[in-house]
């Protein structure tokens, strides 16, 4: 049976929406750039504390597998058989930055521990598995540009483990003003649902931007 | 001392980013690991720089930590009687 | 089957793999004490790559250096020297490249740094220039997964082999230190002042390092014959537990393990290169997770203690080393390694010895909570099939 994806998300820093439909959510509230992350947590009513401890790459990351998983049952019970799978362009660079600017002059030296455990990519898939108990495999690939065609083929490699039933395959992108993600909840034997194929995810990618703009 | 033990409050919310945590409701004696406030590893970490950077105590053994970071009276006593900021 | 082709190690023992294994056999360690560089305010206890060495190595190779970065240059003197070892033709629409480092030139992002190209500090940018370098048409893939990368980089090989597409992947993995990296690690108070003693009962900590190793891979469509080393099966399982500590009971490691033994007897494996990085947590993370995998008497080392910590090179760099010595029938000894302690005791190598099994497997742990294991074979020779 072919793989299908059975929700979508995307998250940026002014909307966010759920298989393509923007969520009520405090669109109109957010009126400060930054804390649009904070009030979409608050409106979803997730007690995880944790939450305000993660950098923006990873809470970007982590919503976006709780507007897709918040519905699921049942949940927090661990399995080896769901991936998280994530690309982006600029690596940990918005967190990265920090630290340096932490390090940068010799006089106030005084590098954070909680800053630097989040300036490697995957703690955002890491956080993901956390929440979610999901012990199954956990990547991230960095490459040059959002594509369809590779966020395909990198969710397909983790399909490669036969432990695999479901991969949750994400464009998390944070740097240089940009703040988007892009996450799929891909299953291998999905019964219903979206054809997992790069014309696929490329449309739902598009006309979900397009929402955006 | 109850003033340093506000700050030290204060500064523990800021640093370790407690969102939905009020100063009024950390008990002074209340222990700051383990249920109290969910604090993990990476948190006393973070309070070795924060005892650093704001009071220029320098720990070197973590271990130490544990004992310091029991509560937060504990916490303000320590810095009281080491600070050197 | 996937098939090893060529390799190459470049490290503070050497630019080849030869230099580095014979410094392994014979226990020696490329740590020791630096004074302070990279704007460091104290000496550094690391395994460093002479940069004197590079330049003149890579100067002697190529006849441009095009405004490379030492990390670069390091990725494609080793990349360079594992293909000429395989004799594969890079520029071949069928060779992908891997390419896997936590960190890249992240010290770029210093203000002290001259950046006439700022696009340096983009991985996927770093794992283009090796693939220009060589003509190399297709698009890498560019994997970035804490300490577990160079394992990572080497399940995505497997796969993109055995997916048809390629006939070579060559996976490198590199990283230099700065002082981005070391700041951190020593806000996380997991550095030792001393070299690192990987299983020790008085293990203090880590020591960092720099690398850049190159394994070439190929896929033959035959079956294993004597001499081939082959790379069997590989997993990546999460801890789902904590992004820095590792988990108490080492569930990621443990199902990674389990993955990858359904089909092999345990009494098979030659050894298991351990991350052992020498920090008290990670190092009984794995030893929990090796004896509930039934491992315990498996005979198991750490080369944290020739190397240091090379981060996203470890994977590579260790498979590398591990791989020969199955193809040797060697147990390499753990640098640094006298006595066990703790709870949990493994069959810790603390010299070298000769084994005639067939399998090995290595064993990495990453931030994120992310664990990977590897399962090596070498074809001694033809053997009857047991299960006919």
């Amino acid at each position: 049976m072919p793989q299908s994806i059975k929700r979508y998300s995307y998250i940026t820093d002014r909307l966010a929406l759920v298989d393509g439909k923007t969520l009520p959510v405090a669109a109109a509230e957010a009126t400060e750039e930054g804390n649009f992350l904070t009030l979409l947590y608050r409106s979803l009513g997730i007690d995880y504390p944790k939450f305000f401890k993660m950098d923006s790459l990873s809470k970007l990351g982590f919503l976006a597998s709780e507007l897709i998983l918040k519905d699921e049952s049942p949940r927090f019970t661990p399995r080896e058989d769901v991936a998280v799978v994530c690309l982006n362009r600029s690596s940990s660079l918005s967190t990265d930055v920090q630290h340096q600017a932490s390090i940068q002059h010799e006089d106030s030296c005084y590098p954070s521990p909680s800053v630097f455990v989040y300036t490697l990519p995957n703690i955002v898939a890491g956080e993901i598995a956390i929440r979610n108990k999901l012990l199954g495999e956990t990547s991230f690939y960095v490459c040059r540009e959002w594509s369809a065609q590779l966020l395909l083929r990198m969710a397909s490699l983790s399909f490669c483990d036969a432990c695999t039933r479901a991969v949750l395959a994400a464009w998390v992108e944070r740097f240089d003003g940009v703040s988007e993600a892009f996450m799929m909840l891909v299953e291998r034997d999905g019964l219903s649902g979206i054809p997992f194929s790069a014309e696929h995810v490329e449309m739902l990618y598009q006309n979900t931007k397009t929402q955006n703009t | 001392m109850e003033e340093l033990i506000l700050q030290l409050k204060q500064e523990i919310i800021k640093v370790l980013n407690l969102e939905d945590v009020k100063p009024e409701t950390i008990a002074d004696d209340a222990p700051l690991f383990g249920d109290g406030l969910g604090l993990d590893s990476i948190d006393a970490l973070e309070l070795i720089v924060l005892m650093e950077k704001t009071y220029g105590i320098k720990l070197e053994d973590p271990a130490r930590g544990r004992e310091i970071f029991k509560s937060i009276r504990v916490m303000a006593e320590y810095i009281h009687a080491n600070r050197r900021k | 089957m996937i098939a090893w082709a060529g390799d190459n190690i470049i490290s503070s023992l050497g630019f080849t793999t030869e230099a580095c294994y014979r410094s392994v056999e014979a226990g020696r360690s490329g740590v020791r004490l630096h004074s302070p560089f990279m704007g460091l305010a104290e000496p550094l206890m690391a395994s460093l790559i002479d940069r004197e060495q590079l330049n003149d190595s890579f100067a002697a190779a190529y006849s441009s250096s095009d405004g490379y970065t030492a990390l670069e240059k390091a990725a494609i003197l080793s990349v360079g020297r594992a293909a000429a070892q395989a004799q594969v033709d890079l520029s071949d629409p069928g060779v992908l490249l891997v390419f896997s480092s936590t960190k890249g030139n992240v010290h770029l992002l210093d203000e002290n740094e001259s950046q006439p190209h700022r696009e340096h500090i983009y991985l996927w940018h770093t794992a283009r220039l090796i693939a220009e370098r060589f003509k190399n048409p297709n698009e890498p893939v560019a994997i970035s997964n804490a300490c577990i990368s160079g394992g990572c980089a080497q399940i995505v090989a497997m796969r993109e082999l055995e997916s048809g597409l390629y006939h070579h992947v060559v996976v490198v993995g590199v990283e230099m230190l700065s002082k981005f990296i070391v700041s951190g690690f020593q806000s996380l108070k997991a550095l030792s002042p001393e070299p690192c003693r990987p299983f020790d009962a008085a293990r203090a900590g880590l020591n960092l390092g720099e690398a850049a190793a190159t394994i070439v891979y190929q896929r033959v469509d035959r079956e294993e014959k004597s001499g081939d080393v082959a790379l069997l099966r590989g997993a990546v399982r999460n801890d789902a537990n904590h992004i820095s500590g590792p988990s108490r009971t080492g569930e990621g490691s443990l199902l990674a393990l389990q993955a990858l033994l359904r089909e092999v007897a345990r009494s098979d494996v030659a050894f298991i290169n351990a991350h052992g990085t020498a920090t008290a947590y990670n190092d009984d993370m794995e030893a929990t997770a090796i004896t509930r995998a039934g491992l315990h008497a498996t005979a198991v080392n750490s080369l944290k203690g020739n190397f240091g910590h090379t981060l996203g090179a470890a994977g590579v760099l260790e498979s590398i080393i591990s791989a020969h010595a199955l193809k040797r029938g060697a147990l390499l000894p753990t640098c640094g390694f006298k006595a066990g302690g703790g709870e949990l005791r493994l069959n810790v190598l603390d010299k070298a010895g000769r084994t005639e099994k067939p399998y090995c497997i290595k064993m990495l742990s990453g931030f994120g909570g992310c664990n990977a294991a590897l399962l090596f074979k070498y074809v001694k020779e033809e053997r009857p099939c047991r299960n006919p």
